[in-house]
């Protein structure tokens, strides 16, 4: 097989596949495959802003199905809490399925998952979106307050506002 | 990849590319392996992968694009020690520490350094990151 438009096999990193989905009315579904990394964070940084954008036409709830994500750097976790902050802003809460240890241990450990509604399959977060989403105005989100998940969690590792998404 | 050779009773593994993010995957997927090899626990492995990453991505910013990205395990009873270092873009290039991934990285490993060397006589300046992980949970 010849090839020879392709100069550089990696040069693009490890494949990340990103899907937009609506499973049901009022929850915008983002499926990701692959290894989150300084190469491939801007590619779930696309895949993100489709979904949070299509949220915004209705209201709609936005879940992230991370099951398939098998490495998750410091980079793809600043474009997650980017995405919370953004959905923050319009009184929601971004909504995480994360079962694997590849993901939430990197959630656990930089304390990032105070920032999230973490759920471990699809089915409870599609369902919890989807009510959420009809009353979002009367969930006010504040990252860091919540008890759960945070007593690993190192102070200060979490970036200030405006630091994320360099 | 080599097998490991034997320096002082210790296990030592060097993995050299060349210094594009695109080639970082590999060597994390090293490190996982000698974690997992060295008995580490599962979040250990997890948290040496990660950390490699993080180093490796902060170097490969400040490399020279002709750079050769080293990096270079001990694995001693217990803990691994990583040394990677990159020739740096310029005499002057200095890591950046200020940064999300920094204090991931930090937050990551039991213990961690920054190495510059301004080169000079025929050697070209480099920098580096020193980073230390336990095998399992150490109270810090």
């Amino acid at each position: 097989m010849s090839d020879a438009a392709a100069p550089d096999p990696f040069g693009t990193g490890l494949p990340l596949d990103t899907q937009v989905s609506r499973p049901r009315p009022g929850t915008v579904l983002l499926a990701v495959d692959g290894e989150i990394d300084t190469l491939t964070a801007a590619r779930l940084q696309a895949g993100l802003d489709e979904a949070v954008d299509a949220s915004q036409a209705d209201g709609s709830g936005v879940v992230v199905d991370l099951s398939g994500v098998t490495f998750l750097a410091s980079s793809g976790l600043a474009v997650l809490i980017g995405g919370a902050r953004r959905l923050a802003d319009l009184g929601s809460r971004l909504r995480l399925v994360a079962a694997s240890r590849a993901v939430t241990r990197p959630l656990q450990v930089t304390g990032a998952d105070a920032l999230f509604d973490i759920h471990d399959d699809v089915a409870s977060a599609v369902a919890e979106a989807t009510g959420a989403g009809a009353s979002a105005g009367d969930k006010q989100a504040a990252p860091g307050s919540r008890p759960s998940h945070t007593a690993a969690m190192p102070p200060g590792v979490a970036p200030p506002p405006g630091e994320v998404g360099r | 990849m080599s097998d490991a050779e034997t320096l002082d009773g210790m296990s030592t593994v060097e993995v050299r590319t060349s210094a594009t993010a695109a080639l970082i995957p590999t060597i994390r997927a090293v490190a996982s392996d000698l974690a997992a090899r060295a008995d580490f626990d599962l979040d250990a492995i997890s948290d040496l992968r990660m950390a490699v990453d993080e180093a490796c991505a902060t170097l490969v910013d400040a490399a020279d694009p002709t750079s050769v990205l080293q990096c270079r395990f001990l694995v001693r009873p217990e803990r691994i020690r990583v040394h990677a270092e990159v020739e740096a873009a310029k005499a002057d290039t200095v890591l950046s520490t200020d940064t999300f991934g920094w204090r991931v990285l930090q937050t990551l490993a039991d213990d961690v350094e920054v190495l510059h060397d301004a080169g000079g006589e025929g050697r070209r300046a480099t920098v580096g990151i020193r980073l230390d992980k336990s095998a399992g949970d150490v109270p810090r």
